[in-house]
């Protein structure tokens, strides 16, 4: 039997297919989106209209009075608030850059030694996979004054004299939080960075030692331009990430001591559950997507720049 | 490329320091949960355990009903999983291989929402949630979870679908497949490295999630492990054998799951270099 020929001009007939394709696109697409929409980016929205009102939790619901601007107000004459601003931006940048410099460091080191697979990249891998309030909870008892371990090795070396209470001064339980932020991500920044440089054909070194070029030169010339993409991309991601930073200073110092080490996410929390000023949390929230929108074109900016200066 | 022995030599002992340093702090928290409550409160701090006890283990599931915090992670975890992979597979095939329109902006998009921090929504979708009974519930996490693993998952799997030939789809095409079965028996099948990728970040994402798990679930029936290790507390002190004995052991179902899907893993982070 003969396939049936379609009736319609060849055209004409792979325009209506085209039209079909593509309404089975949408159909196959708009799940994903669907929930996407509601889940994320409707709840934006609502936020801002919260941030707005003064909200009342009622029995049955809520109650809404519009305020206007009158929660920023509250934001913006708070040192508290501004202090969360402050430690949040300084906590993401100060952790992103020791964790690309010694992820760096060690990746440089180890990329002849290590293919990424075997023991030694599952060692890697699981504090990536680690809960994080299991690895604040563990730091807690390492960091702890009385009992904890890391008195005991800096007093047996002799580094300190007396026990710390590492996370009972502002700048200690800042700097306790950063070392194990460091510790969980550093091993994730190397496999990233060990991958990419394994990705630099060998004959560029080649040729450059050749030429006479020392290590120096190599790395600023040859692999720092070759990683710079995905670096830039790696370190955005990794800072507004850690503007989210929530489960650390919740479990590991609980804000403190003071409000040293108390995030904006952290701060939020504290408004809409603890003291249920949900328009004060809305408006904190809303703050936390201006900073991340404002980071992602700061980020945009000095790469599109950088991609230009390449091209000149 | 140039070597020289040295620069191996100092290649291993980077790796090896490097390793310990990861792994010191899980033998410490290892050795506690064996320890008795009074080594575990001693100074100075006995190195090896003198005494072992496994009363950790059953404080942890007789007195705080561990199990139960496990159950419910296992819920949330392998449904969200299923759910992601579904929604992404389809949409990613979608993006890749189907003419729609705005296929960048779309991209775009997904990208952005991936960066947001939990914070940004978690107000109205409590107000949401309690509105609609669904706080202490286990699709008050799933669904959460879903969307905000979905971006990641979307981008991962169109890189897959992509390198599957195009003309595979005219074929099954002219045989007179729908574009469904095309995508369901001809494209997935050849993607199955792809879903393993997405399918472990899901995985893991939902394992460790803490906020909205506080937030959303706080009764303790329906609390996940994170939450449960976050608030297990003691009269007097922090119970740190019993808390370290239920990290352990929801520890080691990730580690193996690790040892697996490894290369997957690494797929994922060079390909995608954006998810921690």
């Amino acid at each position: 039997m003969e396939a049936q020929v379609p009736s319609l001009p060849p055209v004409q007939a792979r325009k209506s297919l085209q039209a079909s394709d593509r309404r089975s696109g949408y159909g196959l697409l708009s799940p994903a989106i669907l929930v996407i929409a509601v889940v994320t980016l409707f709840p934006i929205v609502y936020s801002v209209f919260m941030s707005l009102n003064d909200i009342q939790l009622t029995t049955s619901g809520y109650k809404m009075s519009f305020i206007g601007l009158k929660n920023y107000g509250v934001l913006v004459n708070s040192g508290v608030f501004w202090h969360s601003v402050w430690f949040t931006v300084y906590y993401a940048i100060v952790t992103v850059i020791v964790e690309l410099v010694l992820g760096m460091l060690i990746a440089l080191a180890i990329q002849n030694v290590q293919r990424l697979q075997g023991v030694s990249i599952v060692v890697m891998l699981i504090p990536w996979s680690l809960i994080t309030v299991i690895s604040a909870q563990m730091w807690g008892y390492i960091y702890n004054g009385v009992y904890g371990v890391l008195n005991y090795i800096v007093t047996s070396l002799h580094i300190v004299s007396q026990p710390v209470t590492w996370l009972g001064t502002p700048v200690s339980a800042v700097i306790s939080m950063m070392v194990a932020d460091i510790w969980k991500t550093t091993p994730f920044v190397v496999i990233i960075l060990v991958s990419g440089l394994q990705m630099i054909p060998k004959d560029y070194y080649e040729a450059a030692y050749i030429d006479g070029a020392n290590k120096w030169e190599v790395f600023w010339n040859i692999t720092f331009p070759l990683l710079r993409g995905s670096i830039s991309l790696a370190a955005l991601f990794r800072i507004l990430q850690a503007f989210g930073v929530f489960d650390l200073p919740f479990v590991l110092t609980n804000g403190g001591p003071g409000n040293s080490t108390e995030s904006l996410a952290m701060l939020g929390e504290t408004s809409l559950f603890q003291n249920l000023h949900f328009g004060i949390g809305a408006s904190i929230a809303v703050s936390t997507v201006i900073l991340v929108l404002a980071v992602c074109l700061i980020f945009l900016s000095a790469f599109r720049s950088m991609v230009e200066g390449d091209a000149a | 490329m140039i070597q020289s022995r040295t620069q191996r030599v100092i290649g291993w002992v980077v790796l090896i320091l490097f390793l310990i340093i990861i792994l010191l702090p899980f033998y410490w928290m290892f050795i506690t949960s064996f320890k008795p409550n009074m080594d575990i409160g001693a100074y100075p701090p006995s190195l090896f355990p003198r005494h072992w006890t496994f009363a950790h283990y059953t404080n942890a599931f007789v007195k705080f009903g561990f199990a139960k915090y496990i159950i419910n992670s296992v819920i949330v975890a392998v449904i969200t999983t299923f759910l992601v992979l579904a929604l992404a597979s389809m949409a990613g095939f979608s993006i890749a291989r189907l003419p729609i329109r705005a296929k960048t902006p779309t991209l775009i998009g997904l990208l952005i929402i991936s960066v947001f921090p939990p914070i940004a929504v978690i107000t109205p979708l409590y107000m949401i949630l309690r509105q609609i009974g669904w706080l202490n519930s286990y699709q008050a996490l799933i669904v959460p979870y879903t969307a905000f693993n979905l971006p990641f998952a979307i981008w991962i799997l169109r890189n897959y679908f992509l390198q599957v030939p195009g003309a595979l789809l005219e074929a099954a095409k002219i045989d007179g497949a729908t574009i469904f079965q095309t995508f369901y028996r001809i494209f997935l099948p050849l993607t199955t490295p792809g879903l393993f990728t997405a399918a472990v970040f899901t995985f893991v994402a939902a394992w460790t999630e803490f906020f909205m798990a506080l937030v959303f679930n706080s009764s303790d029936n329906m609390r996940t492990i994170p939450v449960g290790i976050a608030l297990f507390s003691g009269q007097f002190n922090i119970p740190y054998g019993d808390i370290f004995a239920g990290s352990i052991v929801s520890i080691v179902p990730i580690v193996i799951l690790v040892i697996i899907f490894r290369r997957w893993i690494v797929a994922g982070l060079t390909a995608g270099a954006v998810k921690g």
